[in-house]
């Protein structure tokens, strides 16, 4: 007699442990929806894109290393492989696969069987419209340890093509001169340590509808 | 000094009502607000030490260990003193160089350059549209600090004219530059709050002035915080209205139902076609809501019905 019927979801909002204390579980962690600058530690250059696209290769917007600080072009968004999978202010865990969204231009950080123009590595484009690109935008965080730690140097290994996110110290010409090459090896080295520097770090939220802590 | 007083809250309130109370009062009370009353100072200083914002150490009423101790020991309980410098506690909620009062951006000298803008979407629930909430974010970024030395800036394009003999001349372009002090960009962070207020809706953007990237010659850009509402399982929001649909089997419909539904804040609602009030606050009057409409969907059986079941 009931068929039919649909029960209704309580609704349940998400509450990480401990938040009703006003402290977080993990202070230092990258979070998703987190927007930073990311430092190749080797060669002290940040992870850049901009409208310039790769003349060879795949023709798509090209990413680099610059020494700047103060480059608007340097900021990524950290967000889960779909846009439910990792809520605002979400630790990202090691070994989690994100996307990096280049924030002034949409475009995610890329990667596929290109080879790079000055070393002959894998390329390393930006890649996709508004945020939305295909399956080879995927990045795996590798660290020691639970959470993606805001002070600890980290490697992005590409979830497809296998490769790690590196800089070897190539440099390019006109007209980005001086900018590093960005690209995709194979071998786990000193050069695919990334940090997060710059940014604007979401500590996870404080339950809306229910809170009478005190 | 009755800090809960100076926020206006209860001592039961909650930590978001007293962020909510602090923002508000912050904007009334600022002493550029009210230049003609002597006490401004004061009272805004006294709001500040009420809230308490310093980088790292937590706030008074905000802080559940500082709360505990001031409401059984009073101001003097508090352990290690406190320093209210209303710069720190203003910036955090509002960003640096505080806020233009007047509703207009900064007047700007066309002549100082100006760094960057950053616009971060901030992703928020149907539930955050209809409580609210405060999100905390930290804020790091270069600052321009003193350096030993003196540096070129405001380097320029000019063009020259040297004599090469009598009636000839020529016209050469050179780079000249200023001598400034030296400046060195070091990384410094702080905790910034967002309000999400009730009834906001998507694309709209809450700014902090002057956290956006640096600029070694001149004023720093904005940090904005754009409004991106994320779709909701069971409510579409159309303005101030939301719609949701209810499934009933026939029997239901036949023979009448009661059922209950769950709101946004977990309040139950029982359901009729219109709901006035149970939409989503007015952003710009919280007290006025928008509808709820639900539409029944009736389930039809798909095979034959059984003699109980006609019966029934």
């Amino acid at each position: 007699m009931w068929s039919g019927r649909r029960l209704f979801p309580l609704l349940l909002l998400a509450l990480l442990p401990g938040l009703c204390h006003g402290r977080e579980p993990v202070p230092g962690a990258v979070t998703c929806g987190s927007v930073l600058k990311l430092l190749n530690t080797r060669h002290s250059v940040r992870l850049h894109s901009h409208e310039v696209k790769y003349g060879s290769g795949s023709g798509q917007q090209s990413v680099t290393g610059v020494e700047a600080s103060d480059d608007a072009n340097s900021y990524w968004r950290i967000r889960g492989k779909s846009d439910s999978s990792c809520q605002r202010g979400t630790p990202v865990k090691c070994g989690q696969a994100i996307r990096l969204t280049h924030v002034n231009t949409g475009k995610n950080l890329h990667t596929h069987h290109f080879p790079s123009p000055l070393s002959n590595n894998q390329e390393v484009s930006a890649f996709g419209d508004d945020g939305e690109g295909d399956d080879l935008d995927f990045w795996i965080v590798q660290c020691s340890g639970t959470y993606w730690e805001r002070e600890d140097a980290v490697r992005f290994k590409h979830v497809g093509t296998e490769v790690f996110l590196s800089i070897t110290g190539e440099q390019y010409g006109h007209p980005i001169r001086g900018q590093r090459e960005v690209h995709g090896m194979p071998a786990a080295n000193h050069h695919n340590y990334w940090k997060a520097m710059e940014g604007v770090f979401i500590k996870p939220s404080l339950d809306p509808a229910k809170h009478d802590e005190l | 000094r009755d800090f809960y007083k100076i926020l206006g809250v209860s001592r039961g309130a909650s930590i978001k009502d007293i962020k909510k109370a602090y923002r508000k009062l912050a904007l009334q009370l600022h002493p550029d607000r009210n230049p003609d009353d002597p006490r401004a100072q004061e009272k805004f200083q006294d709001l500040g030490a009420a809230y308490e914002v310093r980088p790292g150490a937590g706030n008074v009423l905000s802080d559940e260990e500082k709360r505990k101790q001031y409401d059984a020991y009073g101001e003097e309980g508090l352990k290690d003193g406190h320093q209210s410098s209303h710069g720190d506690i203003f910036s955090h909620f509002f960003g640096d160089f505080g806020f233009m009062f007047g509703g207009n951006p900064r007047q700007q000298d066309r002549n100082i350059p100006r760094g960057s803008d950053i616009i971060v979407d901030l992703e928020v629930t149907l539930e955050e549209v209809y409580s609210g909430n405060f999100v905390e974010v930290v804020r790091n970024k270069p600052v321009a600090r003193q350096a030993p030395g003196k540096r070129k800036c405001n380097c320029r394009q000019e063009m020259r004219t040297t004599q090469l003999g009598p009636g000839r001349f020529q016209m050469t372009q050179e780079v000249v530059c200023d001598e400034c002090p030296n400046v060195k960009l070091v990384n410094e962070e702080r905790t910034l709050e967002v309000e999400i207020e009730p009834g906001v809706r998507d694309g709209m953007e809450y700014p902090f002035i002057g956290e956006g990237e640096p600029h070694v010659d001149g004023e720093p850009g904005d940090l904005r915080f754009r409004i991106k509402v994320l779709k909701h399982p069971v409510f579409e929001r159309r303005g101030d209205d939301l719609y949701t649909n209810v499934t009933i089997s026939l029997v239901e419909a036949l023979t009448g139902f009661e059922m209950d539904i769950a709101h946004l804040d977990g309040h139950k609602v029982r359901p009729r076609v219109l709901c006035k009030g149970e939409g989503l606050p007015n952003f710009d009057n919280n007290n006025i809501k928008g509808s709820l409409i639900i539409t029944f969907d009736v389930e039809f059986p798909k095979e034959q019905l059984t003699p109980e079941q006609r019966e029934g």
